[in-house]
């Protein structure tokens, strides 16, 4: 049943780029997202240059930049972050049209297999993430210089982190895309869902501190281990004086990072399989 | 060779049996038929082929090998509805099929032509009236000039015009040896353009086979006199009839198509000393065959 036809990955690719280069809101959503990384940077950037510095111009309390080099790749992630349900749209879109337009089953009826169709998405997932990540790099870069420090790569983990929240973000949509069909729907559900994570993960803030307080067990907040959370909590803001008057983040403990990291991969990995499944199992 | 061999196919959602154990087999070069009512598993039994939908019990055959994806490249298909990016125009769309299918890159003009929907190639698809939809459809079908295609209601939403068109294409597309598998509910469209047929009823397979002899017409005689059982006794050296049945007070003679001689039956019965009070000739609707053969 699986053989499939001799069909590379890059011409699966260009045939998902032929769906998507003249589709508008994709193209819209891309600005929005582009444009909205460089102005919540600048926002931050010149808030700590405008408002921070003339207050305290001789650096008693700040005396270097979150923007400048150690700290921006940090601060860009950790900025860039808040903007990631965008390319989670587009996921949700690329999935959700092809279900509206009846055209996941007239690409298998013309010759693909079930795991190509479901595939390509998922390379679609990793795409777009990596297409944001590269933004952030090229974000920091532009801060970092601006804020006339020196190049340097110390922190650069973080980018990676914010490929892992990225990702993750991708996934839970296409996930949703896939098994609930209607864009509409699967939009609605995004949001839902990421207030829903927060709501449990505070509920279990409170169950996590009865269990410190009555059986010594303390391994942070439970709700940090959900999905969002766990991929949200890798990135920080950094440990500059700015983030130390910035309200406190909700982020697990330094010593859950590698936790942390291992359990989005583990999340990261029961979306893919729970995708594919679904895609290659059931009527379509 | 068989192009397509169904074998005990069932489909059940959730408490509807859409499929109960239907088996068939499409040889190479035939135009097969695959007609019943609404509701009666013609779209269900395609999609499973087309891997759109699962089977629960049963299995099916491509090209006398299990089916897999590079065998649904080689074949044309369009099933229930035209399924196209809304955004994109007809030739953006048909590019699109054609590097899935790998296959009538070079092709699209000509399908294009074909379906007469040149003028119309670089609007976009939400833009279609439903014929033009169903006409696009019909070109994807025919990239790459595949030797096998499949056709689900191939003339739904098409004007008089356009259904003509197609039942026209459909012959081409038989002299050429192509294979093609089409399901309808449309009889006379099935009688037209088939060399074959399997009739389906509520999932189930009613019969198969050439279509000449499953939708054969007949001529219906039917005649009547005063005295019945003269009449009946003048009958039995009556030749030339398939078949015969007693109708009330009339007598039934089926003949095959065309066969049937009123002057000469009326002049038999008369030479017998029968005199006949009614002779007409009536024609077996291919409905009333559909109906006898679905319910």
């Amino acid at each position: 049943m699986n053989l499939q036809t001799n069909i590379t990955v890059v011409q699966l690719l260009k045939i998902e780029w032929l769906k998507l280069k003249s589709y508008s809101a994709f193209i819209v959503i891309s600005l929005f997202f582009m444009v909205g990384i460089l102005a919540s940077n600048y926002i931050v950037f010149s808030f700590k240059k405008n408002v921070v510095d003339k207050a305290d111009p001789i650096g008693l309390v700040s005396s270097s930049s979150p923007y400048d080099f150690d700290f921006v790749w940090q601060t860009c992630s950790y900025v860039s972050g808040w903007l990631l349900l965008l390319p989670g749209l587009v996921l949700i879109m690329l999935v959700t049209n092809e279900f509206t337009f009846r055209t996941h089953r007239q690409n298998i009826i013309d010759g693909w297999s079930r795991q190509q169709f479901i595939n390509v998405k998922i390379a679609m997932a990793i795409i777009v993430a990596l297409a944001a990540t590269l933004m952030v790099i090229v974000t920091a870069l532009l801060f970092g210089f601006a804020s006339g420090t020196s190049f340097a790569v110390t922190n650069f983990e973080s980018v990676g982190f914010f490929f892992l929240k990225a990702l993750t973000y991708n996934m839970i949509a296409l996930l949703i895309g896939v098994l609930v069909r209607k864009t509409g729907f699967a939009i609605g559900l995004f949001f839902v869902y990421l207030w829903f994570e927060n709501f449990i993960s505070t509920l279990l803030e409170v169950a996590s501190y009865k269990l410190k307080e009555n059986y010594q067990f303390d391994a942070g907040n439970l709700g940090d281990y959900l999905p969002m959370n766990a991929a949200d909590g890798l990135l920080r803001i950094p440990k500059t004086t700015l983030g130390d008057l910035a309200k406190k983040a909700v982020a697990m403990p330094h010593d859950y990072m590698y936790i942390g990291l291992a359990l989005s991969i583990c999340y990261l990995a029961i979306f893919f399989y729970w995708s594919k499944n679904r895609v290659q199992t059931t009527d379509l | 060779m068989a192009i397509l061999e169904v074998i005990n196919l069932h489909k059940t959602y959730g408490k509807v049996q859409a499929l109960k154990g239907v088996s068939f087999s499409v040889p190479k070069g035939a135009v097969f038929g695959i007609l019943g009512p609404n509701g009666s598993g013609k779209t269900t039994m395609l999609g499973i082929i087309s891997d759109i939908l699962m089977a629960t019990q049963g299995s099916y055959t491509l090209f006398d090998e299990p089916p897999a994806a590079n065998h649904r490249s080689q074949i044309g298909t369009f099933l229930e509805t035209p399924n196209f990016y809304h955004y994109l125009s007809a030739i953006k769309n048909l590019e699109i099929a054609a590097a899935i299918k790998q296959r009538g890159a070079n092709d699209i003009e000509r399908v294009l032509q074909i379906v007469n929907l040149t003028q119309r190639k670089n609007s976009k698809f939400s833009t279609y009236s439903l014929g033009m939809k169903q006409r696009l459809a019909i070109a994807s079908c025919l990239l790459g000039n595949p030797d096998v295609l499949i056709l689900d209601e191939p003339t739904n939403g098409l004007d008089p015009v356009g259904i003509a068109e197609i039942r026209e294409l459909i012959k081409k597309l038989r002299s050429e040896g192509k294979t093609i598998i089409m399901a309808s509910h449309m009889l006379d469209e099935v009688e037209k353009v088939c060399t074959h047929v399997a009739i389906l009823k509520k999932g189930e397979l009613v019969v198969t086979g050439d279509v000449n002899e499953i939708l054969a017409h007949e001529d219906i005689v039917e005649v009547g006199a005063d005295n019945l059982a003269q009449l009946k006794q003048a009958a039995t050296q009556l030749k030339g009839f398939s078949s015969s049945k007693e109708n009330g007070n009339l007598l039934q003679f089926f003949y095959p198509l065309g066969t049937a001689n009123l002057a000469r039956l009326n002049q038999h019965f008369f030479n017998n000393g029968v005199v006949l009070n009614h002779l007409t000739v009536k024609k077996k609707s291919l409905e009333s065959k559909f109906f006898e053969l679905t319910n």
